[in-house]
């Protein structure tokens, strides 16, 4: 049994939409397995059926070699789950929470101890163990979360969104917690995410868009794969954006006044000279990334990026 | 380790972080002191030299007890139905908020799940009821041991049909606001018409008590089971039934069954 994760032609649909439309992967044990998409893309409806919360319509998936959907109680021991939104009881304290995890997961109470030290230490949050969540900033409570979703020593970990709303500090803690974790305790990580630079270190990456898994592989497999290059060329103007774009068939707007333009169709000279002379602001080389590979894949930007300035004032810092 | 210990272990942890949170809500806990106190201290003891068993004089019916004692084992089960049908609310919120997944993807099967959070509240139920037997002495109610032990396991089989009523119809509210609405046009009308506050006569046949009370208000007393709760709870208390003794504990344990199986019917579709 090398695939920690089986996952066969998964097809579902909300009241007539289709949220999945034949998705089959597979994930090897150790492994760190992003799924990259935009939001709506299916996502969370995937996530959702591998922790057995949702039936999918049809296919199958196995969960550390059980059927998950005829003994999802066999698969649920072996998966943490940290949700997208909160799901902590915010009129509990820290240690109760865990606690409270560690009795439904059948823990015994020494044991419930010792591991509820070693995870408040592993996110650093010992000091707040008797303080009510209530009180908790956004980066500690998905801290507190992931701290409890290892509780009971699953093999696989999912993370849905785990750094959404949290801030560009606080994103990168996570994913220094979530390093340590895979390396420390060799645990198998699942994150879905549509920030893009998150999941350059991941091992293997899976684009999906719209129910479907477009790509997937390693980061550089991807981007030698499908990372066109391109020529982004900022304009001054939106006209000038717009003959560009008439010029070239295969240019993408990426912006208000930036397109890119495949790079073997077009030489940064064109737009030093001719038509286009002094109404270029800047024509520069990209390189492939995983952005440009989800762009020649789905013909659009995943517009959604992790800049700080637009998540700082996400949800979480309720007090 | 056995899988009976661990679903037992997960039903604790259910019941245990009901408990818990009960003790932290302040408000719940105001008004189950509250409630107790107006009924009783405001309109029992106004109501106490009204309460006879004349009519113009004439005494029609003879009724060995104080309007006090009357009200107090109604009082109990008015405390419990406030409770257990507010319970709902903290199903809401689970599900509203997001906890609820955190349990669902545990492996602790929905039937446990249920069963620990029914126990849950039907014991803060049971315990709001305790309350009001605190207050026996103001409401001249004597009771040995026996009857206490006998009163409260009346009212936690009465607190668990409740409380599984309460999650069954919070399944069927979408919003808090709804809730507030559903409590009031269901735990009034109900504890109204459940021979709490005025006694159908039992040395009356049917036909005279229609003579005395309409129609319509007999037929409502006698078809809402809270009467027969009621009843059981006052024959223990105040020796004291309208019904058979026998009447108010099938009531009771029928309830229970019902309701719980009905939840966890609307638990496991969900």
């Amino acid at each position: 049994m090398t695939h920690l994760i089986s996952a066969r032609d998964l097809r579902a649909s909300y009241s007539g939409k289709v949220a999945l439309d034949g998705v089959s992967f597979d994930i090897e044990e150790g492994a760190s397995f992003a799924l990259l998409g935009p939001n709506g893309a299916g996502k969370t409806t995937l996530i959702n059926i591998l922790c057995t919360l949702h039936r999918p319509d049809s296919g199958s998936v196995s969960v550390a070699g059980h059927d998950a959907l005829r003994y999802p109680r066999r698969a649920r021991r072996n998966i943490g789950v940290v949700f997208q939104t909160s799901s902590l009881d915010d009129r509990l304290t820290a240690r109760e929470n865990l606690e409270f995890h560690g009795l439904v997961h059948g823990l015994p109470g020494r044991r419930r101890e010792t591991r509820i030290r070693q995870v408040l230490e592993l996110v650093g949050l010992e000091e707040w163990e008797d303080d009510v969540v209530r009180t908790f900033s956004g980066g500690m409570r998905r801290r507190l979360e992931i701290a409890r979703a290892l509780m009971h020593e699953p093999k696989i970990l999912f993370l849905d969104e785990p750094t959404v709303g949290l801030d560009a500090q606080t994103r990168q803690q996570i994913w220094q917690y979530l390093d340590r974790l895979r390396r420390e305790w060799s645990l198998t990580v699942l994150t879905t995410t549509h920030y893009i630079e998150e999941v350059e270190d991941a091992d293997v990456v899976c684009i999906i868009d719209h129910g479907k898994i477009i790509a997937q592989g390693s980061p550089e497999r991807l981007k030698g794969e499908y990372g066109r290059r391109w020529l982004q060329v900022d304009t001054i103007d939106a006209a000038t954006l717009e003959d560009v774009q008439a010029r070239f068939p295969e240019a993408q707007v990426i912006g208000v006044r930036s397109i890119v333009v495949p790079a073997e169709s077009a030489d940064p000279e064109m737009f030093r000279k001719g038509t286009f002379e002094g109404k270029i602001m800047e024509v520069r080389h990209r390189e492939p990334t995983l952005e440009s590979v989800f762009l020649s894949l789905t013909g659009r930007e995943l517009r959604d990026r992790a800049d700080p300035g637009k998540v700082a004032n996400g949800r979480g810092e309720r007090r | 380790m056995s899988e009976f210990a661990v679903l037992l272990r997960g039903v604790y942890g259910v019941w245990l972080r009901e408990i818990m949170r009960a003790t932290r809500d302040r408000g719940q806990l105001i008004g189950g002191v509250s409630r107790p106190l107006i009924w009783l201290l405001i309109l029992g003891v106004g109501l106490n030299p009204y309460f006879r068993g004349e009519v113009y004089g004439q005494v029609n019916y003879v009724i060995p007890y104080t309007y006090l004692q009357f009200l107090f084992p109604a009082v109990i089960v008015l405390n419990i139905m406030y409770t257990s049908i507010q319970f709902a609310v903290s199903v809401i919120w689970d599900r509203e908020f997001g906890f609820l997944r955190e349990v669902l993807v545990s492996p602790m099967p929905r039937s446990m799940i249920l069963l620990g959070k029914v126990l849950g509240g039907a014991t803060v139920a049971t315990l709001h009821g305790c309350l009001v037997l605190l207050l026996a002495r103001f409401a001249d109610v004597t009771m040995g041991v026996d009857q206490i032990a006998m009163a409260i396991g009346l009212m936690f089989m009465l607190s668990f049909g409740l409380t599984s009523f309460g999650i069954l119809l919070a399944a069927r509210v979408r919003s808090f606001e709804g809730f507030g609405v559903f409590s009031n046009t269901l735990i009034l009308p109900l504890y109204f018409t459940s021979s709490s506050v005025f006694p159908l006569d039992p040395s009356l046949s049917r036909t005279q008590a229609v003579t005395s009370y309409p129609e319509w208000l007999v037929f409502l007393v006698r078809a809402n089971p809270i009467t027969y709760a009621v009843d059981a709870l006052r024959g223990v208390l105040i020796n004291f039934h309208q019904f058979p003794p026998t009447a108010g504990l099938a009531v009771i344990a029928g309830m229970c069954v019902l309701f719980f199986v009905a939840a966890l019917w609307d638990f496991n579709r969900s």
